[in-house]
């Protein structure tokens, strides 16, 4: 791991490289934290690349309360600082799901898709969208317990369709990164999706597969 | 000794003959574009275009070549995914040519072709492949026997969004390289729709707002370049995110979009941010041709994959994913 230090202060080390951020772990008032930065693409318009960063931390850090007053498990956000764009908050101690899913038995993998499905199916009660739900952003605890994160491309007043394409994306998700398990795990993860939302489910499913079919030649 | 393979490529409007030989040297690459007043493509018109000029081009390509008929040990064809009519109009010439030269018949995947005659251009072994297109736009990557799709539009490709612009602000058709030209002449940014999901996309709503910029007087210099600088931006992000997730340490930038220096710019920047290797297809095997078409079926044949006639019946829809990549495995 690398260190580095900021304003001479704490030590933090790099958790994660993203495509996006530097998740940094930091420790301050005796406690463990995550710092998550969201740096500038030299490559982007800046306008683009500032309007961006912007709105997906201030974005961010709304959504994580949001989903946590709907139900599901997110860190809890300290601070945010909108013009370095980083997040301070919670550290959640545990593995990303995309690498622990090949070592678990069916059983516990599918209790754990049953609930993914069951947390997507609270935020889109709440009319809520993840906007970008793949196991990558899904934590396992020390406990076994699951903790969804990044909401940086999360959205309200979702529509129809902006949950079919929620639920297009862990399609993808799980054909592109565990294609082996990919039928039991899409099965689990919509079980746990439609018992509970029962019949309202329907609809976005069928939106679902849908949207799988644009985009292509006809 | 090596083989000698003729690709006929014909899933919209192109049509082409390529032959290439098992040593990767392709002896010829000849190609025919309908173009309409308009733009657009009737699929009827496209496969009567192909069936009237096919027999033309394929005997350009072995005269180029330097060939006989009789020298070719393999006919492969673009099965899908494509137009109904041009698949079927194009796999009928492959067949018969197959059966009157009596050789193996391969069946070949038009989005998988472009990926690997990238890979034969730039030596790369295994990249994470953005293909733009007028028909496609899709993040690709091998993993697991087959090439993924980890991203792609939700709704029209890059070049169909271009095209379209194009033909509702008076710029004719293909409207890309205009918009390319445009764009340098541009320097105001206006924000238009930047919608990623994921890795997916969305290129209708930038369709939608500059066509109002338009209406609002805001020129067209500057409208071109807003939508470049947008469009190109989201496909930088979602290729910089298949990169971060497979951890792959080359991009290959492919297929008929590739053309535009501006979107080979940005790509090059997600790539130095990453540090992995960065490659253009040079425009002659960028767009649809007939050479991808010949060498994929080199690669299938030598991995003992070819098709019978009767099982050859085209496949429209046929999805990256779902062919087995024998030759990588």
């Amino acid at each position: 791991m690398i260190k580095i230090f900021f304003g001479g202060l704490e030590s933090m080390e790099i958790l994660a490289l993203g495509a996006e951020s530097v998740i940094f772990t930091i420790n301050r008032w005796d406690k463990q934290f995550v710092l998550k930065w969201r740096q500038t693409k030299p490559y982007l318009h800046k306008d683009i690349d500032s309007q961006l960063n912007k709105t997906r931390t201030s974005r961010e850090c709304k959504m994580l309360t949001t989903a946590r007053t709907l139900g599901v498990p997110t860190p809890a956000v300290y601070s945010i600082d909108l013009s370095n764009h980083t997040i301070l908050m919670d550290y959640i101690e545990g593995t990303q799901f995309k690498l622990l899913a090949d070592t678990l038995s069916t059983d516990k993998l599918t209790k754990l898709c049953h609930q993914f499905g069951y947390f997507i199916a609270l935020l889109h009660r709440g009319e809520v969208v993840h906007g970008d739900p793949t196991t990558s952003n899904l934590i396992v605890d020390t406990k076994f317990n699951l903790w969804m994160v990044d909401f940086g491309l999360s959205e309200m007043n979702a529509t129809v369709e902006m949950k079919g394409v929620d639920l297009h994306l862990i399609h993808r998700a799980l054909e592109t990164t565990h294609w082996d398990l990919e039928e039991t795990m899409l099965e689990a993860t919509l079980a746990g999706y439609v018992d509970t939302l029962g019949e309202e489910a329907k609809e976005t499913i069928s939106r679902m597969h849908e949207i799988r079919e644009r985009g292509r030649y006809h | 000794m090596s083989l000698i393979c003729l690709g006929l490529e014909g899933t919209a409007h192109s049509f082409g003959a390529g032959i290439v030989t098992s040593n990767g040297n392709v002896l010829s690459n000849e190609y025919d574009m309908l173009k309409t007043k308009e733009g657009g493509i009737h699929p009827r018109e496209a496969s009567r275009h192909h069936s009237e000029l096919g027999p033309t081009i394929i005997n350009r390509a072995i005269e180029t070549a330097g060939i006989d008929y009789n020298d070719i040990d393999i006919i492969a064809f673009s099965r899908g995914p494509g137009l109904g009519p041009c698949l079927r109009t194009t796999a009928t010439m492959a067949r018969t040519l197959a059966l009157r030269l009596d050789i193996p018949l391969v069946d070949v995947n038009h989005c998988v072709a472009h990926i690997e005659i990238g890979c034969l251009e730039s030596k790369f072994q295994d990249p994470v492949t953005v293909y733009v297109s007028g028909g496609n736009t899709q993040i690709i990557a091998f993993a697991g026997g087959r090439f993924r799709t980890f991203g792609e539009t939700l709704d029209i490709a890059i070049g169909n969004m271009l095209d379209v612009l194009g033909r509702e602000i008076g710029m004719g058709f293909p409207a890309g390289p205009i918009v390319e030209k445009k764009a340098l002449e541009g320097s105001n940014y206006h924000t238009l729709p930047y919608s990623v999901k994921g890795m997916d996309l969305s290129y209708s709503g930038i369709l939608t707002a500059s066509k109002k910029l338009h209406a609002d007087g805001v020129s067209l210099s500057d409208i071109c370049f807003s939508v470049q600088e947008t469009a190109f931006g989201m496909l930088a992000e979602i290729a910089e995110r298949a990169i971060a997730h497979t951890k792959k340490t080359e991009l290959l930038l492919t297929g008929g979009v590739a053309r535009n220096n501006r979107l080979a710019d940005i790509l090059e920047g997600v790539a130095n941010r990453h540090n992995v290797k960065f490659h253009r297809v040079s425009p002659q095997l960028a767009g649809d041709q007939g050479a991808m078409i010949a060498w994929n079926g080199i690669l299938q044949y030598n991995a003992g994959n070819q098709i019978a006639i009767s099982d050859s019946s085209v496949l429209p829809k046929w999805r990256t994913d779902d062919q087995d990549i024998l030759w990588r495995a």
